[in-house]
């Protein structure tokens, strides 16, 4: 019997009107799929129809560049990202609409508290009938520590042990009832088996949490968790925790070592690698003929703008006045970042092969310094599963550089040519989101805990 | 001159209001965790012309520090879990085009920039329909899921509150109409000069803003508020579009209604501007004695210890299961946590000579809302009669169990209403605000801007 083919799998990643900072300005471009759930909801049906593993929508607790750096003017103008409709309430409303495709959003650690964020994200899988995925971020910005009552945002490592412990409660507060604890017996009056409630008691350094959670358990036993960090602090988070990588490696050399990386932190942790679905992001962009994609894709480097840019690598700088600097000399030596840690390692990299302020701020300005991947169906599909095969990714996050053409041309053009070479999906293999992305139900940790070690708290990780 | 018309609001408390009626022969007992009912309802309710659907909530479940002292006798209490308010209001708004959907939401334990969002992106998604019912969280169980041993007092509860929403609705201004202007000639998405910072600097809170989305299309949500209280009738009458209470008897209810009317009209707001509507649980029969056999069958089903707990929120800490049954009610310590209830309830048992088992019942039953047993019409006279009589501009309808019970009120008693002319055949409008007749509150920065205009030009 031959061993099934391992296959791609598809995140397709939210962050309204466009990936591209600037890319609103295509012709093809809808800018209303910012705050239009009408367009929302037909991507949907899009990327279901496409049997695309996941909607993954991006979210910040601010408007980017609302508070300035170094005296700029608030405010980036020019930049598409501005005003968006909630992630969260947007995904309970694409459960009511769609039911196959996962639904992700991410939610902060920073500035919410666990008990309504395990609540909120348990409630839309029992909407989807077992989809939802919660993408678990830490804030980075001062744009939204300034809307929650703080003049700066938690420091680096402060951040990721909130969001560590936070982890640990909403996990905790998912299993408060196990799968069969509501008996609803009208005969007897018996409406919940006490014994299969589980109160979680956590007392830890960042929360005090009693429980338990007022949602059942969910169908798919828990919400899918995602993350994005790739710093060292971030990944040892992931290694333990994550269900989902989102991550930004531009070489299948890079990609093979962080998913080995990876794997080899979550074997501490008694997790292998079918615990785990990395997916790094890639900005698609999909021509007829190769001369067609060379043509789109310097359309879409030609709206790339420099300020946007520059603003980008300003904001990765750790309190270096990159505006102060000549945009066409070298990236200056930077001070160690508290917003995005692996992200400024990416961009000193840059500045160590020659490029300039002005070059680097234009990779941010285009993918958010993802891999840009232009091409036919063809050359796409032949890159995406040299990576495959390689072992550089389980699948790729795909940030469209507007909506909602780059999403339509990817589901009718790219995908026909994956399933023909047995590297995608020809139909849902389940239910429910983890079913699809083939990661474990979890078993219920007050159980599991139960029959290990005698009563130990589900946020004690040491 | 045109007739006052009712409104009306299901009030959505599941599996049922009745802490037995879950046991109910016709009650469907999956309707706590079931997405596809809460449409259901919520489409029957469309069907029927409602104004809202509304959502109460807590953030625990109730009696579980009980629980947590191994109390096992609550595990016969239905409401347990459920939907979570504000998420169900963005799928519910998917799967209905009219209906309002208002869901409660405490100052006490969210951030006011999350909130302000998430009601703003609702009100996007359903296309002006979303309310949100203003709450301070009274139940003592939840401050342990949010890292306190004790609720903050009453006062300062309310302080907060009052902070809360003007820090919500500040930030609902955040833009102006002509905010995005999308350009892609020219490049520019926004106008910065069109969105504006609240920097609020208060007691409780320290927001700069501008929230990150758009201003929603009913300018804001409307507001709805439950507080019966001194403090929360004063916030109420300032601040919301509609008003929940809990009203028994049309002397009471006409005197709140017009206490609130006349508190509002201190703020500038007219009559109109705010809605009062008490809750209701019918019980229908085709005849008053099917509906009162009905009644009985209920109230049977309730377990002793099932009614008892249905005081223990205002019983002060007193433990009531160490008095007799068939004694009267003892006297009470002061709660702090729902002043008005427990007022409401030592009223009624003490005016109608009830033993602590017949108030316990009657609490469990209706959990201080009017319980009208009757016929349609019956139900229909009833009110009408407060409407009439100012004790009411509509009613939430509070159901025992589901989905039986609301499709019957909706089936027999709207249509009712209706052939008397109390009652809208069509929705008026699209957005909540429309059908509910309440004003669209203008943009404080554009009013400023419109004024400073006036002034220049005079």
């Amino acid at each position: 019997m031959a061993i099934a083919k391992r296959q791609l799998r598809f995140g397709a990643f939210f962050s309204v009107p466009g990936c591209h900072p600037t890319g609103w300005r295509h012709p093809d471009a809808i800018c209303e799929t910012d705050l239009d759930m009408r367009l929302l909801a037909e991507m949907a049906r899009m990327a279901e129809h496409g049997k695309l593993d996941c909607m993954f929508f991006q979210d910040s607790v601010a408007i980017p560049g609302s508070t300035a750096v170094y005296g700029a003017k608030p405010f980036r103008v020019k930049n598409g990202r501005q005003a968006h409709i909630e992630p969260m309430s947007a995904i309970a409303a694409l459960a009511a609409v769609t039911s196959r495709i996962g639904l992700v959003s991410t939610c902060t650690t920073s500035y919410n508290e666990p008990y309504n964020v395990a609540r909120r994200f348990l409630t839309i899988d029992h909407i989807s009938g077992g989809r939802a995925g919660w993408n678990l971020v830490t804030s980075q910005a001062e744009d939204e520590a300034v809307n929650f009552g703080r003049d700066a945002h938690f420091e680096h490592g402060v951040r990721y042990d909130r969001a560590a412990e936070f982890h640990d409660v909403v996990i905790g507060l998912w299993d408060s009832w196990e799968d069969d604890a509501f008996v609803r017996d009208k005969a007897s009056g018996v409406w919940f088996d006490y014994d299969k409630m589980h109160i979680l008691r956590h007392k830890g350094k960042h929360f005090t949490v009693r429980g338990p959670l007022n949602v059942a358990r969910s169908p798919q036993g828990r919400p899918v968790v995602a993350q994005a960090g790739s710093s060292d602090i971030g990944m040892e988070l992931a290694a333990r925790t994550a269900e989902m990588v989102f991550t930004a490696q531009t070489t299948i050399k890079d990609g093979r070592d962080f998913r080995n990386e990876m794997h080899q932190r979550m074997d501490k942790f008694d997790r292998g690698p079918d615990h785990i679905r990395i997916f790094p992001g890639i900005m698609p962009i999909v021509g007829r003929t190769e001369s067609e994609a060379q043509e789109k894709y310097e359309e879409l480097r030609g709206m790339v703008d420099d300020g946007v840019g520059i603003a980008g690598v300003a904001r990765l700088a750790g309190g270096v006045d990159i505006f102060a600097c000549d945009p066409d000399g070298p990236l200056p030596e930077l001070k160690p970042s508290n917003a995005a840690r692996a992200r400024q390692e990416m961009i000193i990299a840059m500045g160590k092969r020659g490029m300039t302020i002005r070059q680097i701020g234009r990779v941010l300005a285009m993918s958010q310094a993802h891999r840009v991947l232009y091409g036919t169906p063809k050359s796409l599909a032949d890159d995406m599963q040299a990576w495959l095969e390689a072992g550089a990714c389980d699948g790729f996050n795909l940030l469209f550089p507007h909506y909602p053409k780059p999403l339509e041309e990817w589901v009718t053009l790219v995908i026909p040519e994956l399933q023909r070479r047995g590297i995608f999906r020809t139909e849902y293999e389940g239910k429910t989101f983890r079913e699809n992305l083939g990661v474990p139900i979890p078993q219920n940790i007050h159980v599991k805990n139960r029959s290990s070690v005698p009563v130990r708290a589900a946020a004690s990780n040491d | 001159m045109t007739k006052r018309r009712l409104r009306l609001g299901g009030f959505f408390s599941v599996p049922g209001n009745h802490l037995a009626g879950w046991r109910h022969p016709d009650a469907l007992v999956t309707a706590d965790m079931d997405f596809q009912l809460y449409a259901h309802i919520t489409q029957v309710a469309e069907a029927a012309k409602f104004d809202t659907i509304f959502f109460q909530d807590t953030v625990g479940v109730s009696g579980s520090r009980a629980l947590a002292r191994g109390e096992r006798t609550r595990a016969k209490l239905s409401r347990t879990v459920k939907l979570e308010p504000t998420a169900t209001l963005a799928a519910l708004a998917m799967v209905t085009s009219r209906i309002g959907l208002v869901a409660t939401a405490t100052t006490t334990y969210n951030e006011p920039y999350n909130i302000a969002r998430r009601f703003a992106s609702i009100d996007h998604i359903s296309g002006g329909r979303a309310g949100w019912n203003l709450v301070t969280s009274q139940i003592e169980d939840e401050a342990e899921n949010f890292g306190f041993d004790e609720h903050m007092a009453h006062a300062d509860r309310y302080e907060r509150a009052a902070e809360f929403y003007e820090v919500v609705t500040g930030l609902w201004d955040s833009w102006e109409d002509d905010g995005l202007l999308r350009d892609k000639q020219s490049g520019v998405y926004m106008d910065r000069d069109k969105v504006h910072f609240l920097d609020h600097v208060g007691k409780y809170f320290k927001v700069k803003g501008p929230l990150n989305i758009t201003r929603s299309p009913q300018g804001w949500p409307v507001v709805a508020q439950a507080g019966s209280s001194e403090a929360g009738r004063e916030l109420a009458a300032r601040t919301a579009d509609v008003v929940f209470t809990a009203q028994t008897r049309i002397d009471e209810a006409k005197a709140f209604y017009a206490d609130i009317k006349k508190r509002a009209a201190r703020y500038g707001r007219g009559p109109d501007d705010i809605k009062i509507m008490p809750g209701l649980t019918p019980v229908l029969g085709h005849t008053m004695d099917e509906a009162r056999e009905t009644y009985e069958h209920l109230q049977s089903l309730m377990p002793d210890d099932v009614a008892l707990q249905s005081l223990s929120h205002i019983s002060g800490g007193l433990d009531l299961s160490k008095y007799p049954l068939d004694g009267p009610l003892p006297e009470l310590p002061p709660s702090n946590a729902a002043k008005a209830r427990q007022a409401l309830v030592v009223k009624t048992a003490r005016e109608n000579n009830m033993t602590l088992r017949q108030i316990a019942r009657h609490t469990a039953a209706g959990t201080g809302h009017r319980v009208l047993v009757g016929t349609p019409e019956y139900m229909a006279d009833e009110m009408q009669v407060w409407l009439e009589q100012e004790a009411a501009d509509g009613f939430n309808v509070v159901c025992n169990h589901y989905p039986r019970p609301f499709e019957d009120f909706c089936r027999l008693v709207v249509p009712e209403l209706q052939r008397r002319g109390i009652f809208r055949t069509e929705y008026e409008g699209i957005t909540l605000r429309e059908n509910l007749g309440v004003r669209v509150p203008e943009n404080r920065y554009t009013r400023e801007a419109r004024l400073a205009k006036i002034k220049e030009a005079s």
